[in-house]
C-alpha cells in the first residue's frame, strides 16, 4: 500500500513525516531532478505502508521543477499496480488555500484523508472549525485534526488510515489521471483552478469562524529587515555560522584523522607485511579517513541551516539578500551555500538544495568552488611564508595577512564573475517569479533538525563516499607503485650516494620514500608535466605535489615535504626553510615571488578537490557539471597562473 | 496604482493581476482581486516586497509587485 504525503508549503509535512516514520527514512532523488524523495515504512497489522514525501505545492499544476515531481507522480498513478491513498496535509490556519489542493486532489478520484495540522497554532489564532460540518461536506474523506509536532492525532490518522484502506474498492484504488490537465496548457489550468478555489472557498467560509482574531506584533521582523539593524544582524549570524563551521569542526575532524590514524597503525603492525597491508593501511584507511573528516563540517552546517529555515529566520535573509545578489543570476538563498564554501565546498554545494529556482541553484552550485575553503590555507600559508617577506605595510598590516586576504577576495570576484557570465549564458528553464512565504516565527523543532543533519550526512557517505573512496585507491596506487625496474635501480643507485649512506636511519627511510615517490606513476605524471608547468614558474617537484594534491588540496604540503625531506642543507629542518633555500643549478632562487604568487593564484581557481567533484555529480545528477567546473577552473587556474608569473618574473 | 508604489503599512484591496502565471501562483495561495492585503515590508535597494493576507505573510519582487493594482484602503 502506497501512501503519498502531500501539501501546501510550511503545513508541517515533514514533522508529520519524521513523526511517523522516524529515521527509518529512504533518500534517494526523484527521477531526473535533484529533489530529495523520502521514503519511509509504517507497518500496521500486518499492512506494510509506504509512505512517500513529496515537495511542498500550493497546486498540481507545477510552477517549478520540485513542484513538477507531484505532477508526474500523480500522472503515473493509474499505472502502479499497487493501491494509492493521498494523504493531504491542510495547516489549519491556512485552511482556504489547503482546501484548493484538497479540491483538486478529490478530483482525480483519489482515495484521501485529510489531515488538518497544527491546530495548536489556529486555535491561537483564534481559528474554529467545525469539524462536523466539514466530515458532511466531504463524505468518503476521513478527517484526521492534529498536532504533529507534539504527536497529536497520532493514532487517530493511523485508524483513519487503515478505514480508508478498508474501504478501497478495486476501481477507487486504481486512480486516474482523467482530469489532470497537460503541464503546458496554461490558461486551461488557469480556468481549472479557478473553479477549485470556487470551492474551496465556499466550503471555507461554510465550517471556519475566525473569532476576533488575536493582533499580533510583528515589530521582529521590521529589526531583521531593517536596512541597516537587518544587514547587521545578518552578517553576525553569517560570521556565527562560518566561525563554527571553521573552528568547531576542527577538533572532531583532528579526532578522527588522528584516530584513524592510529587504526591504520595498529593495523599495519597486526597484518603480515604485503600487498593487502599496503593497501589497507595506505589507500583504503586514508580513503575512508577522506570521507568521514567532512562529516562533521557536514553535520554542523546543515544544523545552522536547519535551524534558521525551522525556525523562520531564513526566509528574512532571503528577502534581504535577493537584491544584491540577483545581478549574478543568484537568489537570496545562494549566500549560505557561498558563505560555507568558506569552510567547505562539500556542505556548500549540498545546500544549494534549498534553492527553488534551478537555474539559479545551478550557477550556485558552480561558483561555490571558488570561495577559498579550509583546505587552501596549509598551502596558502606555506607558500606566503616562503614568498612573501614578514613586514608591515601602511604601519599597521601585515603584508602576509594581506596577501591572505587577497586570495580570499580573489576568490569572491572570480565566483561572481563566473555566475555573471553564467546568468547571460544559461537558458532560463522556467518562468522565474520569486514568491515566498515568509512564516511566522517559532521556536526551532529539534527532531526535525537532526534528522536532517542525519539525512545530510547518510546521503554523503552513501552517494558521494563510494566514488571519493575509490579515487583515493586509485591515486594512492598511483603514487606508490610503479615500474619496479626503475624504481629497484633507483634505490640501489640511493644505497651508494653520499647523502644517503650519510643519513641516520630514520632518515634514510624518509629519503627512501622520497625517491620511491619520484618514480611512481603519479612521480612520472608530475616529471611529465615539468614542460607545461615551467611556464608557470614550476619545477617537476611541484608538479607532483599538484598531481597528489588532487586528493585533497592539502595533500600538497604533505606530498612537498616527503619530496623535500632528502634536503638536508645547512643543516634546514622545517619545510618552509627547505623551500626557501631550494636553489636552481644556476643558483637563483627556485622559490622566486613570481613562481610563488603564481602557486597562489594557481590555487586560488583551481578545483583540486575530488570530494567536491564526487559531491558536485551527486547534486546534478550527472558527470556533466562536475567536468566542466574541473575544466574551466583549471584552464582559469593555468592562465591566471601563466600571467601572473610573467608579469612578477 | 500598483503595490509597488505604495508605503509600508498601507492596506489595499486588490483590483486585478495583470500577469496571468503570477495570478494563478497567487490564486492557489489565496490572493485574488478583492482580497484585502497589507503591505508589511519592504527590502532595502528596491528588493523585495512582502504583504500580509489573513495569516500568511508572502514576498514578492518589486518588479511583479508592479503587476498587482490596487486601491488604496488606509495609508
Amino acid at each position: 500500500m502506497n501512501l503519498l504525503l502531500l501539501g501546501n508549503p510550511n503545513c508541517g509535512k515533514s514533522t508529520l513525516f519524521n513523526l511517523l516514520t522516524g529515521l527509518r527514512q529512504k533518500i534517494g532523488n526523484f527521477p531526473g531532478v535533484t529533489v530529495d524523495k523520502k521514503t519511509g515504512a509504517v507497518l500496521m497489522d500486518g499492512v506494510d505502508y509506504i509512505i512517500t514525501d513529496y515537495p511542498g505545492i500550493y497546486s498540481i499544476y507545477p510552477k517549478s521543477n520540485d513542484e513538477r515531481v507531484v505532477y508526474d507522480a500523480l500522472k503515473q498513478l493509474n499505472q502502479d499496480q499497487q493501491p494509492n491513498i493521498g494523504l493531504v496535509v491542510v495547516d489549519a490556519s491556512n485552511l482556504e488555500r489547503g482546501f484548493l489542493l484538497l479540491s483538486q486532489l478529490a478530483s482525480l478520484n483519489i482515495p484521501l484523508v485529510l489531515i488538518i495540522n497544527m491546530i495548536d497554532v489556529a486555535e491561537r489564532n483564534g481559528v474554529c472549525i467545525d469539524v462536523e460540518a466539514l466530515e458532511k461536506n466531504l463524505p468518503s474523506t476521513p478527517i484526521v485534526v492534529m498536532n504533529a509536532r507534539v504527536g497529536l492525532g497520532k493514532d487517530r490518522l493511523l485508524k483513519a488510515i487503515q478505514r480508508q484502506t478498508q474501504n478501497l474498492t478495486p476501481e477507487k484504488a486504481l486512480s486516474t489521471d482523467e482530469g489532470l490537465l497537460d503541464i503546458e496548457d496554461l490558461p486551461q489550468q488557469e480556468i481549472h483552478t479557478k473553479s477549485h478555489y470556487g470551492n474551496a472557498k465556499t466550503l471555507y467560509e461554510k465550517i471556519v469562524l475566525v473569532k476576533e482574531p488575536v493582533k499580533k506584533k510583528h515589530q521582529m521582523d521590521t529589526w531583521l529587515t531593517h536596512p541597516i539593524l537587518g544587514y547587521l544582524i545578518f552578517s553576525l549570524v553569517l560570521l556565527i555560522i562560518f566561525q563554527a563551521v571553521f573552528t568547531i569542526s576542527a577538533f572532531p575532524m583532528d579526532a578522527i584523522e588522528q584516530g584513524l590514524q592510529w587504526v591504520s597503525q595498529e593495523l599495519a603492525n597486526l597484518l603480515p607485511k604485503g600487498p593487502v597491508q599496503a593497501l589497507i593501511c595506505g589507500g583504503i584507511i586514508p580513503g575512508i579517513t577522506g570521507v568521514v573528516v567532512f562529516i562533521p563540517q557536514i553535520g554542523l552546517l546543515f544544523f545552522f541551516l536547519a535551524l534558521l529555515e525551522d525556525s523562520g529566520y531564513l526566509s528574512r535573509a532571503v528577502f534581504l539578500m535577493d537584491r544584491l545578489v540577483r545581478p549574478f543570476g543568484m537568489n537570496g538563498r545562494s549566500v549560505v551555500p557561498l558563505l560555507s564554501g568558506m569552510a567547505c565546498a562539500i556542505p556548500g554545494i549540498m545546500a544549494t538544495r534549498g534553492i527553488p529556482n534551478s537555474k539559479e541553484r545551478l550557477i550556485t552550485l558552480f561558483v561555490t568552488p571558488l570561495m577559498s575553503c579550509s583546505a587552501r590555507i596549509p598551502v596558502y600559508t606555506l607558500i606566503i611564508s616562503v614568498v612573501i617577506p614578514a613586514k608591515t605595510v601602511f604601519h599597521f598590516m601585515e603584508l602576509q595577512g594581506l596577501v591572505l586576504f587577497a586570495l580570499y577576495l580573489l576568490g569572491i570576484l572570480a565566483a561572481m564573475f563566473v555566475a555573471g557570465v553564467l546568468q547571460r549564458i544559461l537558458r532560463q528553464d522556467q518562468r522565474s517569479i520569486f514568491l515566498m512565504e515568509m512564516p511566522d516565527f517559532k521556536p526551532p523543532h529539534w527532531r526535525n533538525i537532526f534528522v536532517t543533519i542525519f539525512d545530510k550526512i547518510k546521503v554523503f557517505v552513501v552517494e558521494a563516499g563510494g566514488i571519493i573512496l575509490a579515487l583515493s585507491i586509485v591515486i594512492w596506487a598511483l603514487s606508490n607503485y610503479g615500474p619496479s625496474e626503475e624504481r629497484r635501480a633507483a634505490v640501489e643507485s640511493l644505497k651508494t650516494e653520499n647523502r644517503y649512506i650519510s643519513a641516520d636511519k630514520d632518515q634514510r627511510k624518509l629519503i627512501q620514500a622520497s625517491v620511491l615517490l619520484e618514480h611512481s606513476y603519479l612521480g612520472k605524471f608530475g616529471k611529465q608535466l615539468e614542460p607545461m608547468i615551467s611556464p608557470l614558474g614550476y619545477d617537476w617537484k611541484i608538479g607532483i605535489a599538484i598531481s597528489s594534491s588532487f586528493l585533497a588540496r592539502e595533500v600538497f604540503v604533505g606530498a612537498l615535504s616527503t619530496l623535500y625531506s632528502h634536503d638536508q642543507t645547512k643543516g634546514t629542518v622545517n619545510l618552509r626553510d627547505k623551500l626557501t633555500h631550494d636553489r636552481n643549478p644556476d643558483g637563483s632562487k627556485k622559490f622566486t615571488l613570481a613562481s610563488g604568487i603564481s602557486l597562489l593564484v594557481f590555487y586560488v581557481f583551481a578545483l583540486q578537490c575530488l570530494s567536491t567533484l564526487a559531491v558536485s555529480r551527486r547534486e546534478t545528477g550527472s558527470w556533466k557539471i562536475p567536468l566542466c567546473q574541473f575544466t574551466l577552473y583549471g584552464v582559469f587556474a593555468y592562465l591566471s597562473a601563466f600571467i601572473c608569473y610573467q608579469l612578477f618574473a | 496604482m500598483n503595490l509597488s508604489e505604495l508605503p509600508n503599512r498601507s492596506k489595499v484591496k486588490i483590483l486585478e493581476i495583470t500577469q496571468p502565471y503570477l495570478r494563478t501562483k497567487l490564486m492557489e495561495m489565496g490572493v485574488v482581486s478583492g482580497v484585502e492585503i497589507t503591505l508589511t515590508l519592504k527590502a532595502p535597494f528596491r528588493g523585495p516586497i512582502a504583504f500580509r493576507h489573513r495569516n500568511t505573510q508572502i514576498s514578492i519582487r518589486l518588479k511583479d509587485a508592479e503587476c498587482i493594482l490596487v486601491d488604496q484602503l488606509t495609508p
